[in-house]
């Protein structure tokens, strides 16, 4: 079994181009994963465009893709009227809904899409653009099970696991786990103590190869940003010892953030898992980056 | 980066032309605003064309370290086998080992599926793009990536 991972975009918020963010990246979320000749996708921002220009230099025609949504904030959908096989007659993509009968993605996907926004309309789009939905539990998609959970954002947002023999990845981006932490009361008064994750996050995240998680703020920017829906990047490294997860990749980095900036964010990361002992491996996600998953 | 900054380098006309001159200078216009769709990069760069300088490993640690080698051709192979471009007489590095290749103005890097991997910074990767100061580790071969000038 094959199964990659490839980071196409990991900024949050809106798409920063420039020279400070070079080495991590502008464009806005979308993770491609590969498994055997199964793709999904998640997330439609900015890095979705360059998803589909790379699908074509690959040749491989026609395009099928398994898409998921995070939530539809702008920086999470704004590359799907640039995703150039929806514009082809071949193509096939499927937008899942997280509940039995639940289609709000593909609806908001078209929203987008209507005239006052976008000159082509989703209706005139080449491929074959179908809700489907995740069910009651999670669905198997081309030999791999694929599961939701919702999280904390304005909105909500969703998570989803990736999974098969025994490997797991999961994308859990906009979620502010700080508000949600069961001993709260303990970790503001003592920071170094570890952040008790809700239970339901541990279980989702449980054993995972890879877990790619919002880590949007250092500690010191959270202190400012408390409820704008995304957690300290550090919380994301107590989320994952917890569930025992092998890799943590910080995603979704502040546009405000320099390349520096998120090294210096992922390096207090990396003090804090070795502080509280935990042998979960942190990097910062960084666009053009793939990872093979063993 | 597009054809236009693969173009030959002027260097070999004369000596390299100071700043101001060029900008000022009306004759050579059509060759400014041709490369201006072809820059890569955004906000507030804009490629002059000058000398260029290849992007180069620097080998910090393995046999024959600390030694430099030039990326000078559009695709090179790392490896143990007397066929790669960059051979490094390790056991612990694969015949062919990873491939580094040009991509715009910076390098990609793909592991061939080496028992031992690519560590980039720290993380075995299949895949990235290069910048400047990069680490890779392949077996006991330790690289710093250094991008090009031009
Ligand atoms: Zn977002
Ligand atoms: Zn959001």
């Amino acid at each position: 079994m094959n199964f990659f991972v490839k980071f196409w975009g990991t900024r949050g918020s809106i798409p920063t181009p420039g020279s400070l963010t070079q080495v991590f990246g502008g464009n806005t979320p979308c993770i491609e994963l590969r498994v055997d000749d199964a793709l999904f996708v998640c997330d439609g921002g900015s890095g979705l465009r360059e998803l589909g220009l790379d699908l074509l230099r690959r040749g491989k025609s026609p395009v099928v893709a398994h898409m998921f949504f995070s939530h539809a904030h702008w920086d999470h959908i704004q590359g799907f009227p640039f995703f150039v096989p929806a514009f082809l007659k071949d193509s096939s993509l499927i937008i899942y809904g997280t509940s039995p009968g639940d289609t709000k993605f593909h609806k908001l996907l078209s929203g987008q899409m209507e005239s006052d926004y976008f000159p082509v309309a989703f209706g005139d789009l080449g491929a074959r653009v179908a809700p489907d939905d995740l069910g009651q539990a999670g669905k198997r998609i081309a030999g791999v099970e694929v599961r939701a959970i919702a999280q904390l954002h304005h909105g909500p947002s969703y998570g989803y696991s990736f999974e098969k023999d025994g490997r797991k990845v999961v994308y859990a981006t906009d979620n502010e786990l700080d508000l949600e932490l069961e001993n709260a009361a303990e970790v503001a008064a003592d920071p170094d103590l570890l952040r008790h994750a809700p239970r339901r996050y541990v279980e989702f995240c449980q054993g995972a190869r890879l877990l790619i998680a919002d880590g949007q703020y250092t500690d010191a920017e959270y202190a400012n940003k408390r409820t704008w829906g995304h957690p300290r990047a550090t919380t994301c490294v107590d989320l994952a010892i917890q569930a025992g997860v092998e890799q943590l990749a910080i995603t979704h980095h502040d546009p405000l953030q320099s390349d520096d900036k998120v090294r210096e964010k992922i390096e207090a990361c990396r003090a804090r898992a070795q502080r509280l002992g935990g042998k979960v491996q942190v990097f910062g996600a960084r666009e053009g980056m793939e990872l093979k998953i063993d | 980066m597009g054809k236009g900054m693969a173009k030959k380098s002027r260097t070999g006309e004369g000596p390299a032309k100071g700043l101001e001159e060029d900008i000022t200078d009306p004759t050579h216009e059509d060759e400014f605003t041709e490369d201006l769709p072809t820059c890569e990069s955004n906000v507030g760069v804009l490629f002059r064309e000058r000398e260029r300088r290849p992007a180069f490993l620097e080998m910090l640690e393995g046999p024959g370290a600390p030694c430099v080698y030039m990326l000078e051709r559009v695709e090179m192979v790392v490896g143990r086998g007397a066929e790669a471009d960059i051979q490094v007489d390790s056991t612990e590095v694969s015949r062919r080992h990873m491939r580094i290749g040009r991509a715009g103005t910076s390098h990609q890097i793909q592991d061939l599926e080496s028992r031992n991997g690519v560590l980039l910074n720290g993380v075995r990767i299949h895949s990235a793009s290069l910048h400047e100061g990069d680490t890779l580790q392949l077996g006991n071969a330790v690289f710093v990536y250094h991008e090009g000038q031009r």
